[in-house]
């Protein structure tokens, strides 16, 4: 995994090759520094396990591995929609990613059924 | 009546149960993203949302095919890879399945090997063969 480039992402690398590179601790920084910097990478788990809950049947289990991955998923795919939109707006030079912009992103990547009804909903209030 | 609908449904869609401020420490992880206008982050946190419900539903329904009470990472990689918009970006950052060495013991993989060499060479598998005529 690259130890080079871990703030500029690029999807042909995924969002957990981060993990294992942090530039900004120093060999004394304390432990619990890393984790924080880790957890600022993914949604709060506490979240990620009650939706993951709310879904299930109520007899059901989740692994806690499951749910790590499933953090990590969800991560993926904040930055893989957020890259999307963001190259739009840069081959636009337009500085602000918008509501169309992710629209488009999702789109593009096969998720329109989230995106539509979301804008046209917020296109009415 | 028609307006207290209205009323009703923007509380179902824009109550978020994850937080919009992690969504956008998130989304600036990316140097190239500068600013990003609320809209643009509702967006994306409330799909986010609805893609993690997906994903938990999908590997839910794998687990229940495999009838197991425990939703693990594997039944979430199966759920990846029977949806496409999904498993092109997200099935090479799944951690990898562990390797068949617990489910084969060293005499089925020698085994195995063995088996795949016993075909001679340039010999046609089966399937190629009829394949011209389907």
């Amino acid at each position: 995994m690259s130890s080079s480039n871990n703030n500029n992402l690029n999807y042909s690398k995924p969002i957990f090759s981060l993990k294992m590179v942090d530039n900004y601790s120093s060999s004394e920084a304390s432990p619990s520094n890393d984790v924080a910097k880790e957890q600022e990478r993914l949604l709060p788990i506490a979240n990620v396990g009650r939706i993951m809950k709310q879904i299930l049947p109520s007899n059901a289990k989740i692994s806690k591995e499951a749910k790590e991955t499933m953090q990590e998923c969800v991560s993926e795919f904040i930055g893989f929609v957020t890259g999307e939109a963001s190259e739009k707006c840069r081959k636009e030079r337009r500085k602000t990613v918008n509501g169309d912009d992710v629209c488009w992103a999702m789109g593009t990547l096969g998720f329109d059924n989230y995106a539509g009804p979301l804008k046209r909903y917020l296109d009415r209030h | 009546m028609a307006e207290q609908e209205e009323e009703q449904n923007p509380n179902a869609i824009a109550k978020l149960e994850i937080p919009t401020g992690r969504v956008k420490k998130i989304m600036k992880l990316d140097k190239d993203i500068s600013k990003v206008s609320s809209e643009a982050l509702f967006l994306i946190a409330s799909s986010t949302e609805l893609f993690l419900q997906f994903l938990a539903d999908k590997s839910a329904h794998v687990a229940m095919e495999k009838k197991k009470r425990t939703v693990r990472v594997e039944h979430l990689r199966a759920a990846v890879k029977r949806h496409r918009p999904t498993s092109d970006f997200l099935l090479d950052s799944l951690p990898v399945p562990p390797q068949p060495s617990t489910s084969n013991p060293p005499k089925e993989r020698a085994k195995m090997r063995l088996e795949k060499k016993s075909v001679p060479f340039a010999t046609r598998s089966i399937e190629a063969f009829f394949q011209k005529f389907t």
